[in-house]
């Protein structure tokens, strides 16, 4: 076992652990810083998987601005005082465990016996330059469809959020 | 001779027919016309098929009347000696009521519907007596039980007169299961429904078959002539027109359970077991109706009773292997009881609907053209010597004592004591009925009768009191009877008595008619309705027998009724399918639970499907 | 060459993270924490499909997780939007008080 296979159990100990910490809090707020450093452990462990650039994309999009944009809204709507630790109850946690865990059976079983190929991966790492590259060269198309995507996606916050004037800020 | 036969069973129910189709639209004396002649034109071709044919067997086909796959079967038609008198008797004993009738329903307006029904039963009476095809009889058979079912409830707008049809239906119905039964079986055995077939190729049945066979013909015919157990539903049957009294109940339908019996002899006689038995029912219905006509109140009933008391006569006669005494006796029966039913029903319009001998009296004096007939009547049933009844009764009690076993000379026993009491009954009811009292009738309160009701009585008075000589056992004319009937199978001429013993039991009979004729006079004379005390309640209910069958058979089969109706029909199954329709209710209101418009809901039952394809391709996946 | 873990381990921490997050937007009733349930599952895909790019040696399995951030992204910010809108509309964030589709 390599040090970098420890790495890796570490992290995604660390991911597990935050992400279900997140989703148990009562309070969004909580919730949300949980899954921020959530998110920067994935980041690290896009690293480890051989991808720096993804992994500093995941910190800048994922914890940096959608959390924080989560954050913004949280602090911007005015909720009743009891919904503010609106949480989860048991009962409510019931068939999602149930299912879950049939789930989380099935797929482990497959994936240890059908999965992927034999033996540990190969340990190799996309330099950044080749990766642009890479990405411009052969998906130059969804590429723009993306950036179009986050176009249409700004006409339309715009327009759901402009509201009238009411809102707290 | 074909179509002579042919003709003498399709004028009654041309008869019928036309009656039934168009006999509303007629004037009232054309349809009258038209039932009496139907039953007249088979009286001529009766006649005309006696002379012609009377003395020989001959065997005719109709009509080719079933035919499935490779069974079939045929109207055929067997007229021996048998049926030639049969037939004629009938026919003539018809013909005779019809013109009753028609006085006596002169005030009727549904005379359409009785006279339909009439000549219908008239036509299956002779079906019965000429077919040779047991399914043919079997036609027949059912069609008199119906007609009798119609004529009993002819008055069915008063609810007692309907019931009392529906329980003869009913009782002789129960006959009617055994004689299917027996005909299944018939043809299981010999693979032939043919009465001529059947008796000449009966030797070879074993005892056992043979008895089986007899006693299930015994049940048969005790539903429809009336004998234990299945008695109960004649005297109810005097709800009906007294002319149906006297046509069904009295000459025809209660002797055609005997006839068959006669016609199918030489399978009953195979089995001494059943010829015991069938004697035995005899014996007893003889004594237990004789018993019962003592206590009767209702001048039909007394006679009703009589009815049962004499067929059991003829059904011992058949017990006693002398089918020609059985025979002779019928014939006496139908004239001196069709004689007495119509005397009785010129007496009841007279007194304007009066069924109770105690309220009569007086009538010699003021209806003196029936006291003559109905006295003659009374002493032919009384079998005073030398008049009719007297020889046909004293052949069956000759035929009861010379059987070999034991238990017959019980039997003549029992017959003789009834005897007595067939006189006892029959002249307290003519005293009550006719003899001078101080509280009897009055000439105010009797009606005149048509004279027509009256003149049909003499004719069958005359052959009540001459009858004997149909067959005398000695003297010119012997036994004409019964060298007729000696091709018959299984007659037998003569009894095997010896001359001692014949004029013993002869004169013996007579001095006991006597004897009990002047105790009669003793204590009858003056009519004494409450003479039995504490035994008149048992007597005149037959020993309780319809109350035994209402609490142990009837009472019963209704509750049964009712628990299936109640508890399995309308508890369980109406029940079941609405617990079943409630059940479904609940199961999609359990569906319905999941339409909450709720997010949350939707969503887990998209993990809920996910997780149901994830478990799908992990097991499909070969592995 | 250095090795890291099978690949079937990188699949399965990415099914464990999946089902977090869908357990999260399954089983919360505000609104806010459906939408982190999804950002959830959609890290996981991404973590798959970086697995995938490692064990086939290509890197479109890289390129396709850009895209994914790009998605993410932008319903994020029309979800949120969403949400702002109906709060200000009904005046509650719980996901069990818009049930006008109740059947």
């Amino acid at each position: 076992m390599s040090i970098y296979a420890v790495m890796f159990y570490v992290l995604g100990a660390v991911i597990v652990a935050a992400t279900a910490l997140a989703i148990t809090r009562p309070n969004v707020m909580h919730a949300i810083v949980c899954l921020a450093l959530s998110f920067v452990a994935t980041a690290l462990l896009f690293y480890l998987l051989g991808a720096p650039f993804l992994a500093v994309l995941e910190v800048v999009i994922y914890a940096g601005a959608i959390m924080v944009l989560f954050l913004f809204i949280v602090m911007m709507l005015e909720t009743k005082p009891d919904e503010k630790i609106l949480g989860p109850s048991r009962r409510q946690w019931l068939p999602v465990l149930a299912l879950g865990g049939v789930c989380l059976i099935v797929m482990v079983v497959f994936l240890l016996l059908a999965a992927g190929g034999p033996g540990p991966l190969p340990l190799v790492t996309a330099a950044p330059l080749a990766f642009g590259r890479f990405l411009f060269q052969k998906y130059w198309l969804a590429v723009e469809i993306a950036s179009f995507l986050l176009f249409v996606a700004l006409v339309g916050a715009l327009y759901l959020g402009r509201g009238d004037g009411t809102t707290g800020g | 001779m074909e179509t002579v036969l042919l003709l003498l069973l399709l004028f009654p129910l041309g008869g019928a027919l036309l009656n039934a189709t168009v006999g509303r639209l007629l004037p009232r004396r054309a349809s009258e016309a038209i039932a009496c002649a139907g039953v007249l034109g088979a009286l001529v071709m009766a006649v005309i098929a006696f002379i012609r044919g009377g003395g020989s067997t001959q065997h005719l086909t109709f009509f080719p009347w079933i035919q499935v796959g490779d069974f079939a079967a045929a109207m055929d038609v067997s007229y021996d000696p048998l049926a030639a008198v049969m037939v004629l008797m009938v026919t003539f004993v018809s013909s005779l009521i019809h013109l009753y009738s028609v006085a006596f329903m002169r005030d009727d307006g549904d005379y359409v519907r009785y006279f339909c029904y009439l000549n219908l039963f008239v036509f299956s009476m002779l079906v019965i007596t000429l077919a040779d095809n047991l399914l043919f009889v079997y036609l027949g058979w059912e069609g008199v039980g119906f007609c009798s079912y119609a004529l009993i409830g002819f008055w069915y707008t008063d609810a007692a007169n309907a019931d009392a049809g529906r329980k003869a239906f009913i009782v002789t119905r129960l006959g009617d299961v055994a004689l299917g039964v027996a005909l299944a079986l018939f043809f299981a055995l010999f693979q032939s429904f043919s009465i001529t077939y059947i008796n000449a190729h009966a030797v070879g049945l074993s005892p056992a078959l043979a008895t089986a066979l007899a006693l299930l013909l015994l049940w048969a015919a005790a539903g429809k002539s009336a004998q234990l157990p299945l008695t109960v539903w004649l005297p109810d049957a005097m709800a009906g027109p007294t002319p149906v009294s006297a046509l069904i109940h009295a000459a025809t339908m209660v002797t055609a359970g005997v006839y068959l019996l006669m016609r199918l002899f030489p399978v009953v006689a195979l089995s001494p077991t059943a010829m015991m038995i069938i004697a035995g029912v005899g014996a007893v219905t003889i004594l237990y109706a004789s018993l019962a006509a003592l206590a009767q109140v209702d001048i039909k009933r007394v006679l009703a009773y009589s009815t049962i008391s004499q067929v059991g006569y003829m059904i011992l006669a058949v017990g006693a292997a002398d089918i020609i005494g059985g025979m002779f006796h019928l014939l006496s029966h139908a004239f001196f009881k069709a004689l007495l039913f119509l005397g009785a029903g010129c007496v009841i319009q007279a007194l304007e609907e009066e069924h109770d001998i105690f309220k009569m009296g007086n009538l010699r004096r003021l209806l003196p053209q029936v006291y003559w007939p109905f006295l003659i009547g009374a002493l032919s049933l009384s079998a005073l010597p030398m008049i009719g009844g007297f020889f046909s009764k004293d052949r069956i009690l000759e035929a009861a004592f010379m059987q070999p076993q034991a238990i017959y000379k019980v039997y003549w026993a029992l017959a003789t004591v009834a005897a007595g009491l067939t006189v006892m009954y029959t002249f307290r009811m003519f005293f009550a009925a006719f003899l001078e009292r101080p509280d009897g009738r009055t000439p105010e309160t009797v009606k005149p009768i048509p004279r027509l009701m009256v003149w049909v009585l003499w004719p069958l008075a005359i052959l009540a009191l001459g009858d004997g000589l149909l067959n005398l056992p000695g003297g010119p004319g012997k036994m004409l009877l019964a060298n007729f009937f000696a091709t018959v199978p299984g007659a037998r001429p003569d009894l095997g008595a010896s001359p001692a013993v014949s004029w013993g039991l002869g004169l013996g009979g007579a001095a006991l008619v006597l004897a009990a004729l002047g105790l009669t006079y003793l204590l009858f004379r003056r009519p004494r309705p409450d003479i039995w005390g504490r035994l008149q309640d048992p007597l005149c209910s037959a020993f309780y027998l319809d109350r035994l069958y209402l609490k142990c058979i009837a009472r019963p089969y209704e509750y049964l009724a009712g628990v299936l109706w109640r508890d399995v029909d309308e508890g369980g199954v109406d029940r079941g399918l609405e617990k079943a329709a409630g059940g479904f209710k609940i199961l999609s209101g359990f569906m319905g639970l999941w339409t909450t418009g709720r997010l949350s809901t939707y969503l887990i039952m998209l993990f809920f499907g996910l997780t149901v394809m994830f478990t799908v391709l992990a097991m499909s996946w070969n592995w | 060459m250095p090795t890291i873990v099978p690949y079937s381990h990188v699949l399965i921490l990415a099914a464990i993270l999946f089902l977090l997050g869908a357990g999260c937007a399954v089983a919360r009733r505000n609104l806010l924490m459906i939408l982190i349930g999804v950002e959830v599952m959609l890290s996981a895909g991404g973590l798959a499909f970086i697995g995938a790019a490692m064990r086939w040696q290509h890197l479109d399995g890289q390129a396709f997780v850009i895209f994914i951030m790009a998605v993410a992204a932008s319903e994020v910010a029309v979800g949120l939007a969403l949400i702002v809108y109906s709060q200000r509309r009904s005046g509650t964030l719980a996901a069990d008080r818009y049930d006008l589709m109740k059947g």
